[in-house]
């Protein structure tokens, strides 16, 4: 019964059930808070806990998924190329605007926790914190942080600026939907433009290209900078 | 007549973008070892895929069909790692609270810099006289 517990036939469909579930419960309640991996991540830590069963035989058992990770990222490059043509009018104040960004968002949250007296490791993981979470994995694993911190890290601050986001931009009068698409594609990665393709389509393509290209940029920019 | 395709040729086209995403992430994994890159080989073949649909000219159908599946997957596929969250160790009450303040505050800062940042360019650049 263990060894069951212990294999993929279990874990693999742990997953997708809490996956559905957690997807179901968003869709239900139709908002950013409860993004579908809030809600399946706290059901499969609930059975883990519950049936004992260690973490470190359940990230085993689920490795088809992490495989799967790679052509994941691959695959972003598709939105990307889609929606190219929508903001090419756009130009160079957009490059500007998510090279500048790509930079700017870690370096906000590690001048804060800095101040808060963060450890290294905190620190380190913060690096990756605004980019897509596939993304933001692989690059813990080049510059050797936990994934798993920052999976949670890029994940959060994606609730949180898909949540809090739109509003604020609201208050301070900025309804251009360029703006708020490129503001979110870079700050809050996936959860963002899913929640600027809510706002319109216009939205959504410069949230979409955001997020790849800034993705790309920082895991690019970032290990030099830190090997030197 | 690009609506009338028989199942098999949605198939095929299928397995042709599925391929296509696995070969360029091996592309990529290889390009990064071979050249001691820092940077990570999904990202490599990203961007080596990318390169090649700017060439193309346009996405094939099985590739916006195989990716548009995968990204809705998402989720699921870093789901394990996202569990590990509740297992980390080594880390202290002050490291979660400079954390979660991190998180929250720079977010919002980085979030509302970046809006007026493209703002001002966006105004300057089609002489719009929404510069206020």
């Amino acid at each position: 019964m263990t060894d069951f517990l212990l294999s993929p036939l279990f874990a693999m469909p742990l997953n997708l059930c809490a996956f559905l579930l957690g997807l179901a419960l968003y869709r239900r309640t139709n908002t950013a808070l409860l993004h579908p991996i809030v809600g399946a991540g706290l059901m499969v830590a609930a059975v883990l806990w519950s049936l004992d069963i260690p973490y470190d035989a359940y990230r085993e058992a689920s490795g088809v998924l992490y495989v799967l990770l790679g052509p994941a990222v691959v695959a972003l490059a598709v939105p990307v190329k889609q929606n190219l043509t929508v903001v090419r009018q756009a130009g160079w104040p957009l490059a500007v605007t998510i090279a500048v960004g790509a930079l700017l968002a870690p370096i906000t949250a590690m001048g804060i926790a800095l101040i808060l007296g963060a450890t290294q490791t905190v620190l380190m993981a913060l690096t990756g914190k605004s980019i897509t979470t596939p993304i933001a994995m692989a690059l813990a694993e080049k510059i050797h942080t936990a994934q798993s911190l920052a999976a949670g890290i890029a994940v959060f601050t994606g609730v949180v600026g898909a949540v809090a986001g739109p509003p604020l931009l609201n208050r301070l009068n900025i309804r251009d939907h360029r703006v708020i698409g490129i503001a979110l594609g870079v700050n809050a990665h996936a959860v963002g433009t899913a929640r600027a393709l809510e706002i319109s389509a216009l939205c959504g393509a410069f949230a979409a290209l955001a997020m790849g290209l800034c993705g790309a940029l920082t895991a690019m920019v970032l290990p030099l900078l830190l090997s030197s | 007549m690009d609506s009338f395709r028989g199942p098999l040729q949605s198939l095929m086209q299928w397995l042709g973008g599925a391929a296509v995403l696995l070969i360029c992430d091996f592309a990529g994994r290889q390009i990064s070892q071979v050249l001691t890159l820092p940077v990570p080989g999904s990202v490599v073949g990203m961007l080596v895929l990318l390169l090649g649909l700017m060439l193309y000219g346009r996405v094939p159908r099985g590739l916006a069909v195989v990716s548009g599946q995968l990204l809705r997957l998402l989720a699921l596929l870093f789901l394990p790692a996202a569990v590990g969250v509740f297992y980390l160790e080594g880390l202290s009450v002050n490291d979660w609270l400079a954390l979660l303040a991190a998180l929250v505050i720079g977010t919002l800062i980085s979030l509302v810099l970046c809006a007026l940042l493209m703002q001002k360019l966006l105004g300057k650049g089609d002489g719009d006289s929404a510069d206020d």
